[in-house]
């Protein structure tokens, strides 16, 4: 019985990326949206013999309304909560039914794809317990558009600190209605999978790069995760154009760190690295904040304490933008500071 | 007033969602005053709306209760007395997404109806891109630019106030400029919104639009399989993968062939392949897969599913290379690399002439302070 993985090298820069799309034209999302990219890149990146499965969400409602699909590759709807258990079945399926012999053995990519609602708020407990079934391949990918965008922005738990949402009207009374921190979506599941082979964040400003990811990922064997901050025109209130730019800027200012976690081995590439390696410096949050509508009533302060978290995360974690903890020892020593 | 009035207004999703809104209460509030009723709804199906897809709100205004719920009797008005269109490049015809096919913009125009446009165009350059009707209605410009902005920071640069204007001057038996002033003062308690309505009013220009005059398109429209046609688990069958740009080579992705996407635009990419360095990055980061690969290496973009984000623009590092130009300076799909290889002096000129066309970009929210800055030189252009 083979439990193969398909080999998938990684593009060695942009003129090796092969021509053919398996998810193409016709869909219904909004100008410049930045999670279709995603959906492009990362089946571009699996190639045509891959699984699609979608759970409630832009992706899902946008791309295949009635008798509708903008899908080459075969795509089944799972429900908002099931982007674990739908990647766990179907690759538990495809086993059983080529060790009955009833298809061809061949190695089939499986993705399942999540937004930050379906992945980071109701699914989570799947996605975890699939994780932790190493004896199954396939990949979870989670696009953040940090709302349940597909409903007309409502807040979910990957929501940054004071966004403009349809829960948080900034009013007189009160400027800042969302008052809790983004999770630590990634971080949460390299650190609480052990057995987990593959763990990524990206971005897919950097094309290649994300493509690589979602291709080691996919060869790596076992269950994998990637997390992908996709800027969103409706929600965050911005000119379409400026969707790749605004991934850039989450990358340069520090709110969203590239790494990944590969056989327990934590690594950070492109531009984070540079950050980190002091041979780029961090721009101001500032830049990113104010070319979106959704931060538009913020004012210094509020600016400033969104700046201050993003250092805390650079300067204070175990971890730099992975872990969130602070060892005893080094509180002792800021206490005598 | 005897009967009901209904209004529609055909707005770009997300951009316009505050200002359709305000326009659609505006003139049911408008309309209370004067002892009638009415009620202010957007469309269902338009719903979860996307920036830029076309999408609709309606008003409807009756004498009495009974008259209101005989008209509200049905899902949406099968016909209207007043068509607001809030972006002109949305006279091309409309593909929303609540269902299939193209629809003609003044569609559910009564006859002697008015279709309501804001636009910088005169009436005659914007009826060639309006489908031909078999009776007459007139046209009203308000002259301006489409205002864009998003769902969280409204630009006010008065243009809910200037069509509510426009609508007292064209159904004034709905609702009279009096009681949208009266309104306008009560809602927003702003005397300059108020002199802009009356401004408005008094300035629009009107013209008679006669039997087969327009556009002589036939829309686009086909037939879906019935749900029953489908096949079992409700699967339907997955796109073909693209094949080859032409027989030379290159390629080309096959779209989704229910939904183009192209009338969720307002302005266009135009490639200058003179300046193009094949850098990939226009293909590469589009969100639609438009970007075709033709045989030598360049890049050309599908007219009929590129939906106009812009991100072609931004990403391409050849200064003047990919420009966005404003819909109405085009009336056909052609591939602009066929137009480049068969005569690449006269697409030089072309492009060029293009790049000095108005209007400019205005897509909303790019950074904080743009809107103040703009109603700034809006005022004084007034």
């Amino acid at each position: 019985m083979s439990t193969q993985t398909q080999v998938l090298e990684p593009f060695k820069g942009v003129k090796k990326v092969p021509l053919e799309e398996y998810f193409t034209a016709g869909h219904r999302t909004c100008q410049g949206c930045e999670s279709a990219l995603v959906m492009k890149l990362m089946v571009k990146a699996a190639g045509p013999r891959t699984i699609v499965l979608g759970s409630t969400g832009c992706m899902y409602v946008a791309n295949t309304t009635y008798y509708s699909t903008s899908w080459v590759v075969p795509w089944m709807h799972t429900q908002l909560g099931s982007s674990g258990s739908a990647a766990l079945g179907t690759a538990a399926g495809l086993k059983a039914l080529m060790r009955k012999g009833k298809i061809k053995e061949e190695p089939i990519n499986v993705i399942a794809f999540c937004g930050d609602g379906g992945g980071a708020d109701m699914g989570l407990s799947a996605i975890s317990a699939a994780l932790t079934h190493s004896e199954y391949n396939f990949l979870i990918l989670l696009y953040d558009n940090e709302s349940y965008a597909n409903t007309d922005i409502q807040v979910s738990g990957l929501t940054p600190w004071g966004a403009h949402t349809t829960f948080s009207p900034p009013g007189s009374m009160r400027r800042i209605l969302h008052r809790r921190w983004k999770k630590n979506v990634a971080g949460m599941l390299a650190a609480g999978h052990p057995e987990c082979r593959y763990v990524a964040t990206v971005c897919a400003s950097y094309a290649v790069d994300m493509m690589n990811k979602v291709r080691k990922a996919l060869s790596i064997g076992g269950p994998t995760f990637i997390h992908s901050i996709d800027p969103c025109p409706k929600g965050w209130d911005y000119d379409p154009m400026l969707s790749h730019e605004l991934g850039e800027l989450a990358v340069l200012t520090g709110v969203w760190p590239l790494y990944e976690v590969e056989n327990g081995v934590l690594k950070l590439y492109g531009k984070t690295k540079a950050i980190a390696e002091g041979r780029q410096k961090r721009l101001p949050v500032r830049e990113y904040l104010l070319r979106q509508g959704r931060f538009a009533h913020f004012t210094d302060e509020d600016i400033e304490y969104f700046q201050s978290k993003i250092d805390e995360m650079w300067e204070k974690w175990l971890i730099p933008g992975v872990i969130p903890f602070r060892k005893e020892l080094e509180k002792e020593l800021e206490k005598e500071e | 007033m005897e009967r009901s009035y209904a209004v529609e207004i055909v707005y770009r999703g997300i951009f316009q969602k505050n200002l359709a809104k305000n326009i659609a209460r505006g003139i049911v509030l408008a309309a209370r005053r004067e002892g009638k009723v009415g009620i202010a709804f957007g469309r269902y199906g338009d719903s979860p709306e996307r920036n830029g897809i076309p999408a609709k709100q309606f008003a409807i205004v009756a004498p009495n209760e009974e008259i209101l719920q005989e008209s509200m009797a049905q899902y949406e008005p099968k016909e209207v007395d007043v068509t607001i269109v809030l972006d002109d490049t949305l006279c091309k015809g409309v593909e929303s997404w609540a269902w299939y096919g193209l629809q003609p913009i003044n569609k559910l125009l009564k006859p002697g109806g008015t279709l309501i446009v804001t636009s910088l165009l005169e009436p005659d350059e914007l009826i060639k891109f309006i489908h031909r009707k078999p009776y007459e209605y007139n046209l009203a410009i308000v002259k301006g630019a489409a205002s864009f902005s998003g769902l969280w920071v409204y630009k006010d640069d008065h243009t809910d106030v200037r069509v509510l204007g426009a609508v007292a001057r064209v159904a004034p038996e709905m609702v009279s400029l009096g009681s949208i002033q009266q309104m306008i003062l009560r809602e927003w308690k702003n005397e300059l919104k108020a002199t802009s309505a009356e401004k408005s009013y008094s300035r629009i220009t009107m013209r008679k639009v006669l039997p087969h005059e327009g556009n002589p398109e036939e829309p686009y429209s086909f037939v879906l399989p019935r749900w029953y046609e489908m096949r079992e688990g409700i699967a339907i069958p997955a796109i073909p993968v693209g094949g080859k740009y032409n027989e030379e080579g290159g390629f080309a992705a096959t779209p989704n062939p229910y939904f183009k996407k192209f009338s969720t635009r307002t302005m266009r990419p135009v490639v200058d392949f003179d300046k193009c360095v094949k850098c990939t990055l226009c293909w590469l980061q589009c969100p639609d897969t438009c970007y075709n690969v033709t045989p030598d290496g360049y890049y050309d973009v599908n007219l009929d599913t590129c939906c106009g984000c812009g991100v072609c623009e931004a990403v391409c590092p050849v200064d003047g290379c990919i420009t966005m130009i404003h819909e109405t300076n085009f009336t056909d799909h052609k591939s602009q690399w066929k137009m480049w290889k068969q005569d690449k002096q006269a697409y030089a000129k072309w492009v060029d002439e293009l790049r000095r066309s108005r209007p400019p970009r205005s897509h909303g929210f790019q950074y904080r302070g743009q809107y103040e800055k703009e109603l700034a030189s809006i005022a004084e252009e007034r």
